[in-house]
């Protein structure tokens, strides 16, 4: 082993976090392929199941200016609300053309945008879980991923359950992690949620212990 | 499939061992960071798992940044970075999606956001690459010794010290990790404000990779070991 540890012992304390820095390159991102969420690998089909769905929105920070260059990573579940993952008891029932995961890097007015299916729920030991997307923003400036998650309108009830939206204390914060419906274009339900790094406590978007 | 265990326990971050902020001179962790306090969310399947196979969709390439082809050869003294990715038992990480980027051996990055000074850029110098590990959660790239740079901006200017961005995409959302990895012995590295955001002095020394004896490496390659421990505890067993 390593002189940071051994197999047996103590645990090895994790690596610590650095920011992504202003110079990402954009030859390790594919606009349209790695923020595609419904594609197990790259070039396969998307996945034919579930409502298709464009979750976009801004990166701002203090003061309204975009975060350009930034990464913002996406986690969901399939259409049914399983995970391709042993710690999903219904695995097997997980849709396997679906990935679920994708980045996106913010361009220079600060847009990111996902392509993917809406997520189904789910039950999970800590409650009834919500349609949601887990999101991620990586920045300059940003020491350590900042970690929310987008949920939909027209789960009103849902969202009310959602033991992690419900971890946010005042009903404003709440409706703060909910897209807003934009309609219909290219086939596919468009929704919008900014994320607000830093701003007034009526605009900066709530993030959670990571 | 997933032929090895994956994490399911993630204590949380020992705070000394993880920046902090602002950063004095670094102004954008001052504009980008929650003035509110971070909430703490149960964490629910969705949090504890993550893609299985993320090099299925991010597709390794040569690792070899500083050797784009035949006959051309980055300027800078030619270094190979290896090591191994770990979790917190100290069990290899397969199949993690490693990403570097970093300048030049002017300390120039091939990015047009890096415009604003006069430093040089290197045609034959790649800037960024990305493997996967293997079983026993090993990496390796060959690139060249970057520079230091001045950060832009007002007064109080200071410099970053040689370092190489890294990003690893492992086998759950709360696993992952982007660092950089510093270069041991440079006199930069006591001075940096990003270096210097870990409170703990062991957690900094971390971040510095270890020399191998130049006696012992064959070839034309200065070598350096880093290890990556990712976040994660014990094993759920790999999916049937
Ligand atoms: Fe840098």
């Amino acid at each position: 082993m390593s002189a940071t540890g051994s197999r047996s012992g103590a645990p090895l304390p994790p690596t610590g976090w650095q920011t992504l820095g202003p110079f990402f390159p954009q030859a390790l991102f594919r606009d349209g392929v790695d923020n595609d969420l419904r594609r197990r690998r790259a070039g396969a089909p998307p996945t034919a199941r579930g409502v298709p769905i464009r979750l976009r929105g801004r990166v701002l920070e203090e003061g309204g200016g975009p975060c350009v260059n930034a990464l913002v990573e996406a986690w969901q579940a399939d259409a049914g609300g399983r995970f391709r993952h042993p710690l999903d008891p219904d695995w097997r029932e997980a849709d396997p053309d679906f990935l679920g995961w994708g980045r996106a890097l913010t361009d220079a007015a600060g847009r990111y945008e996902f392509l993917s299916v809406l997520p189904g729920g789910y039950r999970d030991a800590a409650g009834p879980r919500a349609p949601h997307v887990n999101l991620a923003v990586l920045a300059s400036g940003v020491m350590r991923r900042l970690v929310t998650t987008a949920f939909f309108p027209g789960f009103a009830a849902a969202n009310a359950a959602d033991p992690v939206l419900s971890a946010l204390p005042d009903p404003a914060l709440r409706a703060r992690l909910v897209a807003k419906d934009e309609g219909e274009a290219e086939g596919a339900r468009i929704f919008r949620l900014d994320l607000v790094l830093r701003g007034d406590p009526e605009t900066e978007t709530p993030f959670f212990l990571d | 499939m997933p032929d090895h265990p994956l994490p399911d326990c993630f204590p949380p971050y020992d705070e000394a061992g993880q920046p902090q902020v602002p950063i004095e001179g670094y102004a954008a962790t001052a504009r980008r960071n929650p003035a509110r306090a971070l909430f703490r969310r149960p964490h629910t399947r969705t949090e504890l798992t993550g893609p299985l196979d993320p090099a299925a969709k991010l597709v390794p390439g040569e690792g070899n940044l500083a050797v784009p082809g035949p006959g051309r050869v980055a300027l800078g003294q030619l270094i190979h970075i290896s090591g191994r990715v770990l979790d917190e038992d100290g069990r290899p990480v397969r199949g993690a999606v490693l990403e570097i980027w970093q300048a030049n051996a002017a300390g120039r990055y091939a990015n047009p956001l890096d415009a604003a000074r006069d430093a040089p850029l290197d045609p034959n110098f790649v800037g960024h690459g990305r493997v996967a590990t293997d079983a026993e959660g090993r990496y390796g790239f060959f690139t060249v010794k970057p520079g230091a740079y001045p950060v832009p901006g007002g007064p109080g200017r200071w410099w970053r010290p040689p370092h190489v961005h890294v990003s690893v995409i492992g086998p759950s959302s709360l696993s992952r990790l982007v660092t950089q990895m510093y270069f041991p012995g440079d006199p930069l590295n006591p001075l940096d404000r990003i270096l210097n955001a870990l409170p703990d002095p062991a957690a900094r020394e971390r971040l510095i990779a270890r020399q191998t004896d130049p006696a012992e490496v064959e070839g034309e390659w200065l070598a350096y070991r880093f290890t990556l421990v990712l976040r994660g505890r014990r094993a759920t067993p790999p999916l049937p």
